[in-house]
Parts: C-alpha cells; sequence; structure tokens
C-alpha cells in the first residue's frame, strides 16, 4: 500500500507493507539513516524522532500509522533554535562517544526544551531516564542539556 | 625529542562530534549498497540438543528467498576455528562455522536464510522446519566442572577447557606457618557488552577481481582480515575490512564472529552482496558475554594484618565455545591481582570451566575483578582482626622506593603513586569522620579500592604469558602534496575519539597544526598492519606509534628545510604550526618556509632535493611498548542501604587517578567517567540468566538492565598524573581501571555498611533483593545469637 506522509517537511508517498516499522521506512525507503536503530523494543531510545512535534519512538510505530502526521528526523530542514543549541553543547561538553544514541536524545530534547524553556535538572533526568548510553555515563549528556537550555533562555532575555 | 607539548594536553572538543550531531555518521547499517541482499539466522531455542534434521523447502518457496544454508551446507567453504596456543593446561578447541549436528546453547547457529530483504528473510526463517532431540544441559560452572557432568564438547572429554598454575614463593608454606589464615570469597555474576549498536557487517565479493570487501563495525581490522582469510583459504590481498563509525563495542567486536564468517562465504558463494544487522535479542543472547567469575582467596596474615602471603583460586566460566584461548582473561587476573601491595609469596590456580551457555570474551577491562578481590580481602583482613582498613592498605602497600617492583604474577610494577592517589582519596572522601552506622532506616557504608590498571601489553607480555600475539603497532604518516599532513593507525574507534586525540599527538610530534593533520583509521586498506584497538592500547600503542613516525617526519622536513636555506645542518631550525622557524631563547623568528613549500619541492621539483633525498614524503613505523604499562587510581564511595527495601544509594563517587600524560583531558574525562558508569552499571545491575536447562531468561532489555541516568551518581574525577618513563610522551593508558574500581569500591561499601548488622555480600549485582535478604539475615543471625 502506498502512504503519504510529511517527512522533514516535504510530503513523501511510500509504499510499505502493514507490518513495516517507521523507524524502518525512514532508515531504507527514505535513506534517512540518523534515526537509529537499538533495540526495537522501545526501551532504548535511539529511535526517537518527533511526530506532529511530540517526540516518539520510532520502533514502536507502524509506518501506516503515519498517514497524513508530520516526522521530523534528526537531518530534518532548518535545525530548530533548541536543536542548534543542544548540538553545540553536546560538542563543548563531550556528551557522545560513539554517538549512537546520540539522535535519539537530541530529538527528544528538542521537543522538551522547546516545551520547558525553565526546565530543571531533575526534569531533564527524568527524562532521560528513557534513553541508555553506554559509553558515557549521562553526566556529560544532563550536563549539555543543562547549558543548551540555559544558553536558549539567555537569547530569549536579550 | 619535540621542543615543547603544544597540543597534547589541551581538552579540545572533538572533531568527530560534527558528524554524530549532524546526523551524518556512517554506522555499518547506515551504508547502501545496491542490490545487497539481506540474511537472518534461525537460532536454537534449546540449551543443548541434537539437530536430527532440518527441512528448509517451505522457506525456499517464499517468494524473495535466495537460498538458505545449514552448517554442513557451509562446511565445504570454511575451515573450522581451531583455538590451540601451545598453553600448558589449555586443552585445544575446534569448531565449524555453524553447527552441524548439535546445537551448544541457546542461541546456537542452526541455519541462514538470504533473502531480498531483512522482512522476507525473517518471515522465511519462521517456515524452517528442524527437529531437535534434546539432551541434558549444563549451565553452571561448578556442575560442569564434576566428572558426572553432561559435556559440552565431546571431542574434549572433559568440561575443564584450561587449568592454570602459577607460583612465586611458598604460598603454602606461608599458609600453614602463619599466625592467621583468612579466607575470603567473590563471585561476579555473567554480563555482556551491550553496545547500543547492534552487530552487523556487509560482504561483498566481487567474482572478476576474486576480491572480498567486508564493511563491519570493529576494533582490529587487520587480525579480523587474517582470521578471514584462513578460514576462507583466501589471501592477504584478496580481502578488505573497512570498519566505519562503530556504535560501541567494549570488547564485544574483537573477534571474527560466526555469522560474519558467515556472511562474507555466503557472498562470495552467492557472487551478491550480503548483509545482516543482528536484533537486540540476538545481541543478547548469542554475541558474547563476560565476566562470570569466582574467586576465592586465602591470605596468611600477622596480628598487624601484613600479608605474609596469598593464594588465589578462581573459576571462570567460558560458556560453550572458544572464541580465545580460554585462559586469557582469567590469566590476567591471576597475574596482577597483588596489585600495588607488596607480596613475594603467591599462587593462584585457574580452572575454566566450558557450559552450554554463549561464549565469552573480553569486556572493557577484562581483567575487572583483581581490583575487587584483593581489596575485598584486605576488607575482610581488616573486619576480622578489627583494624582499619585504611590502615591494612599502607602496611601491605609497596613504598614509592620499592619499584620497579617484580610482582609475584611475573610483570613489573613502575610508574604508579599508590599512596599518593589513596591519601588523596581518603581526604577527599571524608574518610577520617567516617564509621559505618546504622540511624534506624538506612545503613551508611565507605569503600575503597585501590586499582593498579595493566594496559597496553606489549609484545612481550603475549611471550611471556604464552597467550600468543603480538603488541606492536604501526603508523604511518604522510605529507601530502599540500603540506597537509595524513596520519593513519591500525586502530579503528568505537567512540574513544582517536580522530582528535591522535591528531594531536601528530601535530605536537611533526610540529603542525591539529587541522592540519588528517587522521584515517579502520580500513585495513588504508591504515598500516596493526593490532587494533583493545587492552587500554589506544593511547601508548597508537599514539606512541604515532609520535615516533611524527618525529622521523620533522627531522626529515627540518633536513629538507636547512637545504632550501642553504644550510648544511638543521641546528636551531625548529617547527612550528607548520612553519619552520629559528628557535631563538625566548621566541622564534620566521624563515618564510612552511611544509607545503617543503611538500612542493618534495613532491615535484625532486631535483631541489638535498643529495641522497628521495622524493615523496612518506613515512612508516613501528613501535613494540613495554610489555605492559601501569595506571593506577583509588577510587571511594560513600553508600546508605535502606533498610525497609535494600535500596542502595551511592551519596559520594570520587577517583582519583594517575593514568600518565594526558593527551586530552576532555577524552579522558569522558572515558574515566564512561568506566566507572559501566562498572557501577555491573555492580548494581546487570545479569544475565540462565536457568538449569540453559534458557536465558535475560535476552530483552527489559530483563538485561543497563544502567539509566538515574542509576549513575555524580563521579568525582580528580587527577594526579605521573608520566611513563619508558613510553612516547609518558603516555599510559585508561578507560578501564574505572570499571575495576567501581566494582571494588562499591561492594566494599556495602560490606562496610551491611558489617552494622553483621551480614556480607560476595555476589553481584547488589541489587535490593540481595541487600535485603542480607541485612535480614544479618539481623536474624543476631537476635538468635543473643537469645542463644
Ligand atoms: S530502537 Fe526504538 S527504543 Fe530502542
Ligand atoms: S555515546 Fe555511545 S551509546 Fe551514548
Amino acid at each position: 500500500m502506498i502512504i503519504s506522509l510529511t517527512v522533514n517537511g516535504e510530503v513523501r508517498d511510500v509504499a510499505v507493507e502493514p507490518h513495516y516499522l517507521l523507524s524502518d521506512v525512514l532508515r531504507d525507503r527514505l535513506d534517512l539513516t540518523a534515526t537509529h536503530v537499538g533495540c526495537e523494543q522501545g526501551i532504548c531510545g535511539a529511535c526517537t524522532v518527533l511526530v506532529d512535534g511530540q517526540s516518539a519512538r520510532a520502533c514502536l510505530l507502524f509506518a501506516v500509522q503515519m498517514e497524513g502526521h508530520a516526522v521530523t528526523t534528526l537531518e530534518g530542514g532548518a535545525p530548530s533554535a533548541e536543536l542548534r543549541a543542544l548540538r553545540a553543547a553536546f560538542h563543548t561538553h563531550h556528551a557522545q562517544q560513539c554517538g549512537f544514541c546520540t539522535p535519539g536524545i537530541l530529538m527528544t530534547f528538542a521537543a522538551y526544551l522547546r516545551d520547558h524553556p525553565d526546565c530543571d535538572e531533575a526534569g531533564v533526568r527524568a527524562v532521560l531516564g528513557g534513553n541508555l548510553c553506554r559509553c558515557t555515563g549521562y553526566g556529560p549528556i544532563v550536563r549539555a542539556i543543562m547549558a543548551a537550555s540555559a544558553a536558549l533562555r539567555e537569547v530569549a532575555d536579550v | 625529542m619535540s621542543e615543547r607539548e603544544a597540543y597534547v594536553g589541551q581538552p579540545r572538543p572533538r572533531r568527530e562530534d560534527h558528524r554524530l550531531l549532524a546526523g551524518l555518521a556512517r554506522y555499518v547499517d547506515d551504508i547502501k549498497v545496491a542490490g545487497a541482499l539481506h540474511a537472518a539466522f534461525l537460532r536454537s531455542p534449546h540449551g543443548h540438543a541434537r539437530i536430527v534434521s532440518i527441512d528448509v523447502t517451505a522457506a525456499l518457496e517464499l517468494p524473495g528467498v535466495v537460498t538458505v544454508v545449514t552448517g554442513e551446507d557451509l562446511a565445504e567453504d570454511v575451515t573450522d576455528l581451531t583455538v590451540a596456543p601451545p598453553i600448558e593446561g589449555l586443552r585445544p578447541t575446534s569448531m565449524p562455522v555453524m553447527p552441524v549436528d548439535r546445537v551448544r546453547f541457546q542461541g546456537d547457529l542452526v541455519a541462514c536464510v538470504v533473502a531480498a530483504d531483512r522482512y522476507v528473510a525473517e518471515e522465511a526463517m519462521e517456515r524452517i522446519v528442524v527437529e531437535y532431540a534434546e539432551l541434558p544441559a549444563v549451565s553452571d560452572m561448578f556442575a560442569a566442572l564434576r566428572d558426572d557432568s553432561v559435556l559440552v564438547d565431546e571431542a574434549l572429554g572433559t568440561n575443564l577447557v584450561a587449568r592454570r598454575v602459577h607460583r612465586a614463593g611458598d604460598p603454602e608454606a606461608r599458609l600453614a606457618a602463619a599466625p592467621r589464615v583468612i579466607e575470603a570469597e567473590f563471585h561476579q555474576q555473567r554480563q555482556t557488552h551491550a553496545p547500543i549498536e547492534t552487530r552487523g557487517c556487509i560482504a561483498q565479493w566481487d567474482p572478476g577481481r576474486e576480491h572480498l570487501t567486508l564493511v563491519i563495525g570493529s576494533q582490529v581490522p587487520h587480525p579480523l582480515r587474517t582470521q578471514i582469510v584462513r578460514r576462507l583459504g583466501l589471501r592477504d590481498s584478496q580481502v578488505s575490512v573497512s570498519s566505519p563509525d562503530v556504535g560501541g563495542s567494549f570488547g564485544q567486536k574483537i573477534a571474527l564472529y560466526r555469522e560474519e564468517l558467515a556472511i562474507c562465504a555466503l557472498a562470495r558463494r552467492l557472487g551478491r552482496p550480503v548483509r545482516w544487522k543482528e536484533d537486540r535479542m540476538e545481541n543478547l543472547l548469542a554475541a558474547c558475554h563476560a565476566r562470570e567469575q569466582w574467586c576465592r582467596t586465602r591470605a596468611a596474615v600477622d596480628d598487624t594484618g601484613r600479608i605474609l602471603g596469598l593464594t588465589l583460586e578462581m573459576v571462570e566460566d567460558f560458556g560453550a565455545y572458544c572464541f580465545y584461548p580460554a585462559n586469557y582473561i582469567s590469566e590476567v587476573v591471576g597475574i596482577i591481582l597483588t596489585g600495588q601491595y607488596g607480596i613475594a609469596d603467591y599462587g593462584y590456580e585457574i580452572r575454566v570451566a566450558l557450559t552450554n551457555k554463549c561464549g565469552v570474551g573480553p569486556m572493557r577491562a577484562p581483567m575487572a575483578m583483581a581490583s575487587w578481590v584483593m581489596e575485598g580481602t584486605l576488607d575482610v583482613i581488616a573486619r576480622r582482626l578489627g583494624l582499619d582498613p585504611a590502615e591494612v592498605r599502607r602496611r601491605n602497600m609497596l613504598a614509592d622506593q620499592a619499584l620497579p617492583y617484580a610482582m609475584p604474577g611475573g610483570e613489573t610494577l613502575l610508574d604508579v603513586n599508590c599512596a599518593e592517589t589513596m591519601e588523596t582519596a581518603l581526604d577527599e572522601i571524608g574518610y577520617a569522620a567516617h564509621r559505618p552506622h546504622d540511624d534506624g532506616r538506612y545503613l551508611y557504608g565507605l569503600g575503597l579500592c585501590n586499582v593498579v590498571e595493566s594496559t597496553t601489553y606489549g609484545s612481550r607480555f603475549y611471550k611471556n604469558s604464552g597467550i600468543g600475539g603480538s603488541g606492536h603497532e604501526a603508523a604511518r604518516i604522510i605529507v601530502e602534496p599540500d603540506g597537509t599532513v595524513s596520519a593513519s593507525v591500525g586502530m579503528a574507534a568505537a567512540g574513544q575519539g582517536y580522530e582528535t586525540t591522535f591528531a594531536q599527538v601528530v601535530a605536537d610530534g611533526v610540529g603542525v597544526r591539529p587541522d592540519d593533520v588528517a587522521v584515517t583509521l579502520g580500513h585495513s586498506d588504508t591504515s598500516p598492519y596493526g593490532m587494533g584497538s583493545r587492552g587500554g592500547r589506544g593511547a601508548t600503542a597508537g599514539g606512541g606509534a604515532l609520535y615516533l613516525c611524527a618525529a622521523e617526519v620533522r627531522a626529515h622536513l627540518l633536513r629538507l628545510a636547512a637545504h632550501r636555506l642553504g644550510l648544511n645542518a638543521t641546528d636551531g631550525l625548529g617547527l612550528r604550526d607548520g612553519r619552520i622557524v629559528w628557535v631563538r631563547a625566548g621566541g622564534s623568528e620566521e624563515t618564510g618556509l612552511d611544509v607545503a613549500d617543503l611538500a612542493r619541492t618534495a613532491y615535484f621539483d625532486p631535483l631541489a632535493l638535498p643529495e641522497g633525498m628521495r622524493p615523496g614524503l612518506e613515512f612508516y613505523r613501528t613501535y613494540d611498548p613495554p610489555p605492559m604499562t601501569f595506571s593506577n587510581s583509588t577510587h571511594a564511595c560513600r553508600v546508605r542501604i535502606a533498610r525497609e527495601t535494600g535500596r542502595l544509594e551511592i551519596l559520594d563517587y570520587l577517583v582519583v587517578e594517575n593514568c600518565g600524560t594526558v593527551i586530552n583531558p576532555l577524552v579522558v574525562h569522558g572515558q574515566q567517567a564512561g568506566a566507572v558508569a559501566m562498572g557501577l552499571s555491573g555492580t548494581l545491575l546487570e545479569n544475565v540468566v540462565y536457568d538449569q536447562a540453559g534458557r536465558n531468561l535475560s535476552a530483552t532489555f527489559a530483563d538485561y538492565t543497563i544502567a539509566t541516568v538515574a542509576d549513575i551518581p555524580a563521579i568525582r574525577i580528580i587527577a594526579r598524573a605521573t608520566p611513563s618513563s619508558r613510553t612516547p610522551l609518558g603516555l599510559k593508558g585508561m578507560a578501564e581501571g574505572g570499571v575495576m574500581g567501581a566494582i571494588g569500591a562499591v561492594a566494599n561499601a556495602v560490606n562496610d555498611a551491611l558489617s552494622v548488622v553483621g551480614a556480607q555480600v560476595t555476589c553481584l549485582p547488589l541489587t535490593p533483593m540481595r541487600l535485603h535478604a542480607a541485612i535480614h539475615d544479618g539481623i536474624g543471625r543476631a537476635a538468635q545469637g543473643q537469645e542463644g
């Protein structure tokens, strides 16, 4: 069957079977490989994308459910202010080693920082609990997210 | 050698980050190969069974299926893996690429489907009909070592695949004569690496050139190529191994596994590209496990807590197949156990058992248990004798003047500052004020763990220990015609940031800016043959080889510059940030020449070169580091355990670390914190569980839990570095010690807290359930004691 969905701002028609996962369709049919698959069980968070602006696990969605919806991946068009701030802070704070978990974390927090401009560390930790990272021990990731949040507030204050 | 280290030591953010953060990294599964077929493996549901028959007819009928092969089919194309180094006490083992008539663990390979896409391959797999005759399984290593046990590998006639004994001095005599003998036990549970990127590969056979290209996340592209070549009956020149970005490895992506070899064989057989991507369940079930070890120490001590002699008895569960010599991992525990303590009379006996479980391999700090066992033993001695644990450590610790020290395990300890790291840690953690106590809700404890981390492993180590293999590394540096410096080494990164740190090393070695250094890694054709990345050897072996090679580049460029400037000698000339300068007291003066000018001469105007200098600027240099380098550290933590629930909280965690010269503090800090986190995760949570029939009960991330952000406390890291006296730049290596220290520090803190109620734990992981039971057993025993 052919479904029509918006991916990174472009309307795409894709031929899929009903059991195809969104993560596979993004990666294998649309060549958007920034979305990583670490477990296919909804646990690691590496596959997190935005669906209509909200973070969602692409391995837990069937592609057919996306008919008429808008999906944003890390590659997605012009990056939001949140994503730009996160990228800069992740680089400065060495918040990725192998980088495999990183796209999912960036997408999760691009949405979270947008919706929680005044977030505190406890809130960030609670949300980050949904993403597994085997390399960093999480400390630098938390520091980077807090730094990105502060940087965004500074810009907003100006 | 170099005039100054300008870039080594700088906390430079990594150059790798851009592609990772932009979503432009290329992990194996991101790489498209036109026309590639997809493979899926059918695996045994049983822990041990005979394969009676395999019927693939229905699978082959599914549209899109290209072929289905079994072990018998592939046996024609691939020779067996024989692991038989000449090591006393090690029995040779052999395995085919896929089992032919017997599966030895749940997840063992049965058949492989190749189809047009992965969905079809998986559907076809379900149509394969296998008749098994189930056999009794042995999933416990102690049971496996009993005479009446089921045999995992019938050809061996025993499950005791390795037994190793080592003696220095006469520990038994010391034990017999000692005023006291104190015994302690330690049991570390089975774990697995669980990189967030699972395994996978793409194999392509070019029938015209008769050439195989394997794209695979690997720490060791060249040794992997050697394995492939041997198993497939090819020549080195016929195989290229390319390791792109790797999503974590931790020791898992070293061996040539059977799946990957089968994919290579199938690509050659079919003449078409074949790819495979492991799913998480396969990764947890059947990739590679680690760490399942039991130890018992017996220490002869005097009343002051001084150890007069020590023996270690160790049993390791190696699973069903040997991808490594079976003594390889536990032997290092035996060798380094005594660490920074002066113990002349020491012996170990190691027994390694085969069981019906997944095969094991090295996992970040394969020798991790050593620190817990030694430091846990010291704590038990302190408790039995009513002494202060730090004081017992002081009494046994080697004085700085005793270094270099011939350790009773056979290696030479040097360049460590054990007393300094321990005393600093004691101050920082507030040791003096601490007493284990109980406030009615929580039990409070403090744990110490001194770590001697063996790193690097030069060729001499392999020779001495009989493990076999080389510990050298190779570097190649090309100054390109435009003056760019291209550097490469035989290592492949899996998140360590080599592209950044090696550029810093080469920049200092040559005298250019890091931005002018391109680092290429991970391809067997473009990198010189090296031993790859493992065992904390990245900095010393890889960085060392590059630095020495870079120094040759510098010397060559300066000779060329001198000639261009009309000089007979290079005296007074230097290279700074790519410019040839006159080195003056208090500064430097430009000569007007730079590396690009010299490169132009070398490539395009060879007649302007000095007499005897050949055109071009390519350099190759190997380096064999010392047998071992040692980093050391002290980990200290304070914990509390809730009496009601057994829940453990880490209130403060710190590491005082001496890892030699630091190339990039940002990267090193990341590695250290990551290692501690992995150690904590293993100590607190992770557990591969098998039932008696050999069924794996922990093959999802819901069951095999690894640490989330909620489980990892803030980790304070305090640097107290002393450079190595025997390596270029004083490099030593690190990145494993954190695992070693975390296990020991937390387990010791827990036992300190539990001592309040007279309880102890000797098994990991330290789950709330285990701690709760220990607390209440302790309380119960104490109550009975009072009544009785
Ligand atoms: S791949 Fe989707 S949560 Fe792990
Ligand atoms: S950086 Fe490797 S998993 Fe997070």
